[in-house]
């Protein structure tokens, strides 16, 4: 097996970006990502977005941006699993290289979300769930997540200060992270008086609606003549869940997190005491807990619990969101696994400037579609 | 729209889900393969009209196609027979809802595209208790 370095990366900042359309986006991250390996000619290009045809109504992306970037010949499609896309579309890369059918790719996640009024783009959003069954009884991504949250406190007696300590620590990091979309911290207080959007859960229990994208270049062969260090993925899995939430037996259990960031730190030869920098999908409060307590870095019902112990905080046991998170630094859906990715390569290459975990070799992240309907849990290492 | 909200009709109107006729394990939404045996042996059945509120939400924010409805009170409800339906619930007040609360369908309108469009018929939930 090959081994996958993460050679470069380029992005820009989440946030409005009227002036750029889903394209200028693309281009503006893949040419910063390609720059420092002018040599590097990547053999494939894959695009993680989720729903470029309802933002931009533009579809086939791949060809699109190899055309744009003068990379035409290259193999180039786009993936989508909803918010997963682009974790999903990393994970792809990787395993072309590990397998020797590449020696390198540009990986792009894009999504163009602020061209929707809030209806739409969460119009857009339910599309990750049943159309049947979800979408057609008016059931948005956001109140699932909200039965989530309420069934979430109940059941483990998890206060509202304790739910909101993920997004707090998110603002916290975000406040010092160049690209973030809120570069602001907010207090537990913040939390609970910013307006209910779908109660319990409030504004600032969600991640926004944002533009951006994010690109990594990954070879087989790079060496980063700046500073030596490498960064290489040791393993990526991708795992599936029962559909729609309500159809689970037990719905506080986030499987496919389970079993992806198991299968990924078995391959990676890890085990949860060895991860240093943690980047979990917290798309919502809840969200964020649950994915914890599946990875096994919370016990079950004590992942928000933890969180407001400071066990996630920046100089915590395990330093999550290191730049803000979904909810800080933005999730503009298709582009987020991505953004995760380059956060854990800043990390790992000690580039973090304020927002450094120090020391850390080993980083994970997590990334979700759906209410853990699609999950990716990569790992990648300092060398 | 039209095309696929005709084809479920019958899911829409009268809660009709399916059965395993080799375990018995009832489904709505219907499943293709049964979950808890693989049986590919299924057939329609409408599932009970009553339950209990597990979880619920008051949507302040809804997506398109919903707007004016706001606010939206959406709940997963564990049906007498086990199954967990997701619906919105209606004719209550905020005040009544709560995790427990017995609640039965009712036969509603649950959108309309415009004032001289299509109109959208389907259960919802109204609470008892």
């Amino acid at each position: 097996m090959a081994k996958v370095i993460v050679a470069s990366v380029g992005y820009t900042r989440v946030g409005d970006h009227w002036d750029k359309s889903i394209l200028d986006l693309a281009v503006e991250a893949s040419k910063k990502a390609l720059k420092p390996y002018p040599n590097i000619r990547p053999e494939v290009i894959i695009v993680g977005n989720m729903f470029s045809s309802q933002s931009s109504r533009q579809e086939h992306l791949g060809a699109l941006l190899a055309s744009a970037l003068n990379l035409t010949r290259t193999p180039a499609f786009k993936v989508e699993a909803a918010c997963a896309s682009g974790g999903v579309a990393f994970n792809i890369a990787y395993n072309k290289i590990r397998s020797g059918e590449v020696s390198s790719a540009l990986v792009v996640g894009v999504e163009k979300m602020r061209d929707l009024d809030t209806p739409e783009a969460s119009l857009a959003l339910s599309m990750a769930e049943s159309a049947e069954y979800t979408q057609f009884i008016g059931a948005s991504f956001l109140s699932l997540n909200a039965m989530l949250a309420r069934l979430y406190s109940e059941t483990y007696n998890v206060s509202r200060d304790e739910l909101s300590a993920f997004p707090v620590i998110a603002h916290s990091n975000a406040a010092t992270a160049e690209h973030a979309q809120f570069r602001k911290a907010i207090s537990v207080e913040d939390v609970s008086r910013s307006p209910l959007v779908s109660d319990p859960l409030r504004l600032l229990d969600c991640a926004p609606v944002g533009d951006g994208a994010a690109a990594v270049l990954l070879a087989s062969d790079a060496f980063d003549e700046d500073d030596g260090a490498r960064v290489d993925v040791l393993s990526s899995k991708i795992s599936t869940n029962i559909f729609s939430v309500y159809e689970r037996d037990d719905m506080l259990k986030f499987d496919a997190t389970r079993d992806a960031a198991s299968k990924a730190f078995s391959e990676a030869g890890i085990s949860v005491e060895d991860v240093d920098v943690l980047e979990v999908h917290d798309a919502f409060s809840v969200t964020a807990a649950l994915s914890v307590e599946a990875m096994g870095f919370s016990r079950e019902g004590e992942g928000a619990k933890d969180a407001a112990k400071g066990i996630y905080a920046l100089r915590g046991r395990y330093p999550a969101l290191t730049f803000g998170g979904l909810k800080g630094r933005g999730h503009p859906v298709g582009a987020t696994g991505i953004y995760q990715i380059i956060e854990l390569w800043l990390q790992l290459k000690g580039r973090g400037n304020a927002n450094q975990v120090k020391g850390c070799r080993i980083g994970v992240a997590q990334n979700i579609g759906g209410v853990d309907t699609t999950s990716v849990v990569s790992v990648l290492a300092r060398r | 729209m039209a095309i696929s909200y005709w084809r479920r009709r019958d899911r829409y109107y009268r809660l009709l889900g399916n059965k395993c006729t080799r375990c018995n394990a009832e489904y709505y939404p219907p499943v293709y393969i049964c979950r808890r045996c693989g049986s590919e042996s299924l057939i329609d059945a409408e599932m009970p009209g009553t339950g209990k509120i597990l979880t619920y939400t008051i949507l302040r924010e809804v997506m398109s196609g919903f707007e004016g409805q706001q606010p939206i009170i959406i709940g997963i409800v564990q049906l007498d027979n086990g199954v967990k339906v997701l619906g919105q619930i209606v004719d209550t007040p905020i005040d009544a809802l709560k995790i427990g609360c017995k609640v039965r369908t009712v036969f509603r309108k649950i959108r309309e595209e415009s004032s001289a469009g299509q109109i959208y018929y389907g259960y919802k939930f109204t609470v008892l208790c």
